[in-house]
């Protein structure tokens, strides 16, 4: 198309079904010229309800329910619902359940990152349509992809029952913890990992990054001894920095009509940024020694505010991932209990997690008899929305000059840079209490 | 039951999402003749472990193509590539067809693979598979079985 042409003409980029994304979503982006005239990150999922689903159902059937909102990310669901749950009934865990916790959640990202840094994201820089056509001349990364979501899979498996939807995990602990010996037993595909993860980090820093910077809010958790995952203060770069129980002081939902997932953003400063980027630029000291080595050798580091560099990153936080298990399995001594408990009393509980997607809020509200009133879940990606459509507005006229078919394909890219799960965005009806 | 080795029966699916328990339901309804199906509600592309290369595998899944609920295809995934819009049953960014065609570049490939779809409407959480999904798992289950007596 001419200079001449995309001047004068109306455009519009459709993707009427958004591939390697978990769920269905499209994106709609209106060019008049070279100027962006509409977008829209249009996530048309049916709503799951999973919210007004929790409602009337006891506490205890929490972690096993919401488990069931993705496939992908499960473990998220259940450690944000049982440490809201948890508050309320102060309840406070095990040194080792604690770790066991922790441990659960490298092995889910794993199996996240290493699925969206290989078979999702990589066809996009290296020029595939998919995963399919890519395995055809670069065998070796989908094998190491499927070998490495096998070994976060592994642990899933040892820990949780199953290696998606674990049935293990409930308010308080697990209801059976590991022997050193079922732990121990995975080391050594960790330690593979891990050294993969080193050279894919290293490989994917030598893809082709465009050239594209946002003055982002990044929100994660921050913890003031270990890299985040299952608690810390709710912090950014632009002043947040709250106790997870005022997230409804300072972020708000909202539904707009393209999307069947509500929109989140902060109450004064309006769109987000949740997932790795974040949380590295936040927490790059509390990275081990060899993820802040390789980050900095592939060129990333804190603040890296291009998103497309968010494949490296998530090969860093692969890296991460893999370290910390070793360092669990390394430390772990079985629980006395794999459990504590407490009586029922009613109360609000809130909590917030980090999913390999960024933070992902729960609030509960439960009564006397552990019946639960109100429950709210905010997934990472419906926190992510407004700004992957402010990322378009921004990087579509960059690349407005480009034939149309060039324009589509680097719009998928732009919003998979957030590996967004459409799947559990969609619960946007709020259950208020009559 | 003949002590030849049999194909490899996998049967996918969600029991907890109505229709699509299809698959786990044959599973059980074959356990209940003697023969051996794994149940998968779990990671498609963990079929790709499921097998090894030259071996005969059943899949059995909840598919959407548009036919009346409870009408069961049967396909020779081998010779005519999946459909993905028939699988769109999964949610996952990946999904059985994926696994399918990522098995050839990978050097995976089955012997045979034969999918008995059984043809789904409603997915709810936590709701019953309908009457004729339920009538098509004992049609499939004891084709499966006769398949395997023979």
């Amino acid at each position: 198309m001419s200079a001449k042409t995309a001047k004068n003409s109306s455009r519009a980029v459709k993707v009427d079904y958004l591939t390697r994304v978990e769920g269905e979503g499209a994106i709609l982006v209106k060019l008049k010229g070279e100027q962006v005239q509409e977008v829209q990150l249009q996530i048309f999922e049916p709503p799951r309800l999973f919210e007004a689903f929790l409602r009337g159902r006891h506490y205890l059937e929490t972690p096993d329910i919401v488990a069931r909102i993705c496939g992908i990310c499960p473990v998220a669901y259940q450690m944000s619902a049982v440490h809201a749950l948890e508050r309320i009934l102060g309840i406070t865990v095990d040194p080792a359940v604690r770790l066991l916790r922790r441990l659960i959640y490298c092995g889910e990202w794993i199996e996240s990152h290493a699925l969206h840094v290989f078979m999702l994201h990589a066809p996009d820089f290296l020029g595939y349509p998919d995963a399919i056509r890519m395995a055809a001349d670069h065998h070796g990364l989908v094998e190491t992809a499927l070998r490495l979501k096998k070994i976060g899979n592994q642990l899933m498996v040892v820990l949780g029952g199953r290696e998606i939807h674990p049935i293990s995990v409930t308010v308080g602990g697990f209801y059976k913890v590991p022997t050193k010996a079922e732990l121990r037993v995975l080391v050594d595909d960790l330690v593979w990992a891990r050294d993969t993860s080193l050279a894919a980090a290293r490989t994917v820093a030598g893809l082709e990054f465009p050239e594209f910077e946002q003055d982002y809010e990044f929100v994660s958790l921050s913890h003031p001894d270990e890299y985040p995952l299952n608690e810390g203060l709710l912090v950014s770069n632009k002043g947040l920095d709250i106790d997870v129980s005022e997230f409804g002081d300072q972020f708000a939902e909202q539904h707009v009509r393209h999307s069947n997932a509500l929109h989140c953003r902060l109450r004064e400063r309006g769109g987000y940024l949740v997932g790795p980027l974040a949380r590295f630029n936040l927490n790059f000291d509390k990275l081990p020694e060899s993820a802040q080595q390789v980050a900095r050798e592939c060129g990333v580091t804190p603040p890296c505010r291009n998103p497309f560099r968010g494949i490296v990153v998530r090969a860093v936080e692969l890296v991460f991932a893999c370290e910390e298990a070793l360092r669990l399995i390394a430390q772990y001594e079985p629980p006395l209990s794999p459990r504590a408990s407490a009586p029922v009393r009613a109360g609000v509980g809130h909590a917030a997690t980090e999913a390999p997607r960024g933070t992902l809020y729960h609030r509960y509200e439960i009564d006397e008899r552990g019946l639960i009133l109100n429950a709210q879940i905010v997934p990472p990606t419906a926190q992510n929305q407004k700004r992957m459509e402010e990322d378009l507005w921004q990087y579509v006229p960059q690349i407005a000059g480009l034939p149309l078919e060039k324009i589509t394909a680097r719009c998928e890219q732009a919003v998979r840079n957030y590996d967004p799960c459409i799947s559990c965005a969609t619960h946007f009806v709020r259950v208020e209490r009559t | 039951m003949s002590s030849a080795p049999g194909p490899l029966i996998l049967c996918l699916g969600n029991p907890d999402r109505g229709d699509d328990a299809a698959g786990p339901l044959v599973a059980r309804r074959l356990g209940e003749m003697g023969v051996i199906a794994r149940a998968l509600d779990g990671d498609p592309l963990a079929l790709l472990d499921s097998w090894r290369a030259g071996e005969h595998v059943v899949v059995v899944d909840a598919v959407v193509t548009g036919r009346t609920p409870g009408a069961v295809s049967v396909y020779d995934a081998l010779r005519a590539p999946l459909a993905v819009p028939a699988l769109r049953s999964s949610s996952h960014a990946l999904g059985l067809a994926e696994a399918v065609a990522l098995a050839r570049p990978l050097g995976r490939v089955p012997g045979s693979l034969t999918l008995y779809g059984i043809e789904a409407h409603r997915f709810d959480l936590f709701t019953p598979p309908s009457k004729a999904v339920l009538r098509a798992v004992e049609r499939v289950a004891r084709r499966i079985h006769e398949h395997c007596a023979h």
